[in-house]
């Protein structure tokens, strides 16, 4: 049996034995599915918000925006109260109805407000983006339609001018399926990222913490002398790479039933509905999967190496924030990666091994990326991932061969062959 | 001869000093072989060396007929106790040993079986489940040396095992090494403790300051080292035998309790000196030549090495 097996089994076996891990295991996904679950089991009462518009507007506008905003949408529904008297006399009297909880918010439409386009909606919580696009929506339609009536356009006309384009996205692929909205690849691109950064955080500090336990437990002199560094290392990525990605898998699992089942008690559709709105060809969810599996992999090596190379948890600490700047990176040129995913900033980062995995995944979601890239940038990473084991090996060596000592070339010569 | 270890003028430095200094030593099969030395001699780089953990500067070394820098493989037929322990903490007993045994080529299950033997030997029986964090130091200490010899080593090589061992354990670690040798295996072992090499070693080899001080057969250095020193004693209290003693005739004698000790003058002839202790009134109970210790040959032929060193000797 290979040494990298035998690490490998070890590290393993060791981890998946431990409490801690069968209770993130478990616990990770009931916290999920809570988070998924538990607004629409309240969602119900906390929906319909109690607003009171003030009304200083030109006659009619008040009548606009509430039919508007009656008009229940993605959940969200209004009591409304209309208030025809300046805000000057009110605005102390809202303020206590607001604070007592009575109601949550009041809007303003003041006189001016064809010539100014300036409502001011005030609330205890204005926070939620959808609350603002409705009471946008509204005023703007209002504000509009009142302005076209007194150019002289009959309101029946008016009211079908001004209904609102809604946009449907959908990708076009070679095969000619559609499929993919905009916002889910998004949200498929940036859980991906995070679920990365998550599992290279988590065991990518792990195998760090790994290798340094040997060096300070001084079972590193046992191990050196019966097999080569990398192998040690390479044993050791596998091993805890292999409980991250059971871990994952089970995770996967868990979420998804757990959605299910809570999807058909409440209706959302849950996780078949995820599943169908993000609408990858196998082929993509393959690719998506491999660039995760190497990716990781290959943080995992880095921390491997960043292990050999320190001798203590809080010199590694420092470390480990510089290892993980390259994995965000595609984050922060998500708008130029998701708006021009075949663009030179798009390829550029699709093929740096240590950027491919988070940019990839990007660009899988807006895109079919051609064939010949994919494999070029699977390639490199797992040449990459090789190297940096090989590396993570050679300075765990060194480490120990070199203690104290200048090396000179011919030193370097020998202990490279020795490592 | 064919050697189980060859050294020829190894050498190993640090930047500042020499750890190792063209150090040159053979190790015969079969044989319990001791290198002793101060702390700080070079004893632990020495055997570093050997096993490929560290890399010397010069020289060459032969283990088991092969340079263990070239072929490592040669390092899995020899089981290696460092001087510095350590375990898995979190593993059970069994899982550990069996791990250390499966790096050295063992099978799976023949490690489990081998382990539950040796486990039961060392009346460690109902700990194999046990996590080694555990166990008392002791026991860990059992433990590893278990993984150090359960993939039936040729060559054991031992850096300071008796170090933290209580008088028992001392006992079962003699006990094992002398079992290996009776199997026609060979222990090289490293210590400061005189004593205990004088009871376990055929072959030593002393070092001090990375350089070798003497080495060879225990009983030829025994010999080479007899100084001319004899112990001599009667059966009571004998005026006669005090004067003969002050005298000097023999050479310069000192009265220690009931005896005398008696540095013959170069040239003595012992049948004389004999028939003239035969002379006297009392009955001779005793004439024995001084055999020097091994600690008495340690510090006298270590003394030119350092002062300071001496004084880490004095305490062993």
């Amino acid at each position: 049996m290979s040494n990298v097996w035998i690490v490998l089994k070890r590290e393993f076996m060791e981890r998946v034995k431990t409490k801690s891990f069968l209770l993130a295991t478990f616990l990770f996904p009931l916290f999920m599915i809570g988070l998924n679950v538990i607004p629409h089991l309240v969602g119900g009462e906390e929906t319909e918000r109690h607003v009171v518009v003030v009304d200083e507007a030109p006659p009619g506008m008040a009548q606009m925006v509430v039919a508007n905003l009656s008009t229940p949408r993605e959940g969200r529904s209004y009591k409304l109260e209309v208030v025809r008297k300046p805000l000057a006399g009110l605005q102390a009297s809202l303020r206590e109805r607001i604070t007592r909880k009575e109601i949550d918010g009041y809007l303003h439409l003041p006189a001016d407000v064809v010539t100014s386009s300036q409502v001011a909606y005030r609330a205890r919580n204005v926070s939620n983006l959808g609350v603002m696009t409705d009471v946008r929506r509204a005023a703007t339609q209002a504000v509009q339609e009142t302005r076209l009536r007194t150019a002289g356009l009959q309101s029946t006309d008016v009211r079908a001018l001004l209904r609102p384009v809604e946009v449907s996205t959908a990708r076009v692929t070679a095969t000619g399926e559609e499929g993919g909205s905009a916002l889910v690849t998004f949200a498929a691109a940036y859980g991906m990222a995070f679920l990365m950064w998550l599992m290279v955080f988590l065991y990518g500090v792990n195998v760090m913490r790994s290798v340094l336990e040997e060096k300070t437990n001084r079972i590193v002199e046992v191990l050196v002398s019966s097999m080569k560094a990398s192998d040690l290392m390479l044993g050791k990525i596998l091993g805890v790479g292999l409980v991250a990605l059971l871990q994952v898998a089970i995770w996967g699992v868990l979420i998804a039933a757990g959605l299910t089942l809570a999807g058909q008690r409440l209706k959302t559709g849950g996780a078949a509905n995820v599943m169908a709105g993000l609408k990858l060809t196998p082929v993509a969810a393959l690719t998506l999967l491999s660039f995760f599996v190497l990716g990781f992999f290959l943080y995992a090596a880095v921390f491997a190496a960043i292990g050999a190379a320190v001798t203590t948890d809080q010199e590694g600490q420092q470390f480990q924030t510089f290892a993980m700047v390259p994995l965000i990176l595609p984050i922060l040129f998500f708008p130029k990666v998701i708006g021009d995913p075949l663009g030179t900033t798009a390829t550029v980062l699709g093929l740096v091994p240590f950027t491919a995995p988070v940019a990839n995944a990007m660009r899988l979601g807006s895109t079919e990326i051609p064939a010949a890239q994919v494999i070029a940038s699977l390639v490199m990473l797992a040449l990459t991932t090789v190297l940096v084991v090989w590396v993570a090996g050679k300075i765990y060596r060194f480490g120990i061969l070199s203690t104290g000592k200048k090396a000179s070339l011919a030193d370097i010569g020998r202990w490279m062959r020795a490592a | 001869m064919n050697h189980t270890l060859l050294l020829e003028g190894v050498s190993k430095r640090y930047s500042g000093h020499t750890a190792v200094d063209d150090l040159s030593l053979a190790v015969p099969p079969g044989t319990i072989y001791g290198i002793l030395g101060p702390n700080g001699a070079g004893k632990s780089t020495t055997l570093r060396m050997v096993m490929n953990i560290i890399i010397r500067d010069s020289g060459r070394i032969s283990l088991l007929g092969a340079d263990p820098e070239k072929d490592r493989s040669v390092l899995r037929r020899v089981g290696f106790l460092p001087e510095e322990r350590g375990l898995y903490k979190k593993m059970t007993v069994l899982d550990v040993i069996v791990f250390f045994a499966q790096i050295k080529g063992v099978e799976a299950k023949t490690a489990r079986a081998e382990a539950a033997r040796w486990l039961e030997r060392m009346s460690l029986g109902d700990w194999r489940g046990a996590k080694v964090e555990t166990l008392s130091k002791g026991m860990q200490q059992k433990v590893q040396f278990i993984a150090t010899v359960i993939h039936q080593p040729e060559l054991l090589i031992l850096d300071e095992p008796q170090s933290g061992l209580d008088p028992v354990n001392q006992e079962v670690l003699r006990d094992t090494i002398l079992q290996h040798r009776k199997d026609g295996k060979t222990v090289i072992f490293s210590t400061h403790n005189m004593e205990q090499a004088e009871q376990l070693c055929e072959h030593v080899c002393i070092i001090a300051q990375g350089r070798k001080v003497l080495d060879g057969r225990l009983r030829d250095v025994r010999r080479e080292n007899m100084g001319n020193a004899y112990r001599v004693q009667f059966d009571g209290e004998s005026p006669a035998a005090e004067a003969l003693m002050a005298a000097g005739r023999f050479g310069a004698a000192t009265r220690e309790g009931e005896e005398w000790r008696l540095e013959l003058a170069p040239g003595t002839d012992t049948r004389a000196l004999l028939a003239a202790l035969n002379d006297l009134d009392a009955p001779l109970v005793r004439f024995q030549r001084e055999e020097p210790s091994l600690h008495d040959i340690f510090v006298s032929r270590v003394a030119g090495a350092a002062q300071t060193r001496r004084v880490e000797v004095a305490h062993v």
